[in-house]
């Protein structure tokens, strides 16, 4: 028979073991957190507002009524999609997306190297929080140099924490999930059938119609802006 | 319900639990993904709150469902007490983790929750043991003869 001696023991036992287990799981959760959490956006360029008030839909940026479409065909690694996302694409943002003209399309490829792939599905979790776009961005403002295994967990901490709206522990833990594996096997797919056999490439048209290819002579915004005008004024 | 039943019981639950919690930890080392319907599992699983100091929590979890069922072999009351000590904390910590998916993590795992379920189960049965065997009302339900001491 247990004595009540004994009974109200095991009980003290379990509420020191449950508190001990709590309490390590808590200083283990928040030992955890990227140190920069106190300043996230201390070390990285760009802007993680940037796109902030723009609508968002997992790969599209932009009002799913705009008139027009881009697609863009980038690997995060690319220093050329770095480049014409450092030059180009906030110009694109203010003058087509934010008015509601344009909706641009991220189809991500991952050729150049496992920083490739890491850092695509890290953008491809965020954007299972319509956050895509804020991740590539930063990624593209904070690129590093091609396989030097510049995407590391503490890049990924310090642009999860910077984006607004995006629950950085969600976005790394989705990064495996079949959703993602999914969207970078339709990416693929898509690469092969459009032809592109390097990046950035890009695909304008009418939203809904057909997407045509455009010749990029340079990597500021010029080319892409003369093809969105064609279209425009057709 | 005699004594022997609940002991039954509860490694049946314990069991059950180590089964969930076997395949939770099969699964982070690598054996294949999640079947998950909720979609928070790997999230969950990938959150800082999977490990208490660098061990998985689904490992703790086996540990703890394997030696309940190991006590269930036994009849003495000091194995009832460690039962009711890793049971219920076992419970309280799960109650904890429960929590933190909904407030913190912001999802939820499937298979978290069919482990709250078996821990809640063996935690009421094996208090239900020894609230019953510290007031000695087994002693009432066992067969006619099983409290005689002999002499």
């Amino acid at each position: 028979m247990l004595s009540r001696g004994l009974l109200a023991a095991s009980l003290a036992v379990a509420g020191v073991l449950a508190a001990s287990l709590i309490s390590a799981s808590v200083f283990g959760a928040s030992s955890s957190e990227p140190e920069e959490v106190a300043a996230p956006t201390s070390q990285l360029a760009g802007d993680p507002a940037l796109l902030r008030r723009l609508p968002q839909d997992g790969t599209v940026l932009g009002s799913p009524d705009a008139p027009l479409t881009l697609v863009e065909y980038a690997d995060l690694q690319c220093p050329f999609c770095a480049e014409w996302a450092r030059r180009a694409f906030p110009e694109l943002v203010r003058d087509y997306v934010a008015p509601g003209r344009l909706r641009i399309e991220f189809r991500g490829l991952a050729f150049v190297g496992p920083d490739s792939e890491i850092a695509l599905r890290s953008a491809l979790a965020a954007g299972q929080q319509d956050r895509l776009w804020d991740v590539v961005h930063l990624l593209y403002t904070n690129q590093g140099a091609e396989n030097t295994g510049w995407v590391t967990q503490d890049l990924l901490d310090r642009i999860g924490t910077a984006v607004p709206d995006l629950h950085a522990g969600r976005m790394l833990g989705q990064r495996w999930t079949p959703l993602v594996e999914r969207q970078l096997n339709v990416a693929s797919r898509a690469a092969a059938r459009d032809g592109i056999s390097g990046t950035p490439a890009f695909l304008a048209g009418p939203t809904g119609g057909k997407l045509e290819p455009v010749v990029l002579s340079s990597l500021d915004a010029a080319p892409v802006r003369a093809h969105l005008d064609g279209l425009s004024v057709r | 319900m005699s004594l022997r039943v609940l002991r039954v019981g509860v490694a049946a639950a314990a069991l059950a639990g180590a089964g969930v919690t076997g395949y939770l930890l099969s699964a982070r080392w690598g054996a294949g993904e999640l079947v998950c319907r909720t979609g928070g599992c790997e999230t969950v699983q990938a959150s800082g709150y999977a490990e208490v100091l660098g061990i998985p929590v689904a490992a703790l979890g086996l540990a703890t469902y394997a030696a309940i069922a190991f006590l269930m072999l036994f009849a003495s009351p000091k194995a009832l007490a460690a039962a009711v000590s890793l049971a219920l904390a076992a419970c309280l910590f799960s109650a904890y983790l429960l929590v933190v998916q909904a407030a913190v993590i912001g999802e939820l795992c499937d298979w978290c929750l069919v482990n709250d379920a078996l821990v809640s189960v063996v935690a009421a049965l094996v208090l239900v043991m020894a609230w019953r065997s510290a007031t000695g009302s087994a002693a009432t339900s066992a067969p006619r003869g099983a409290t005689h001491v002999p002499g």
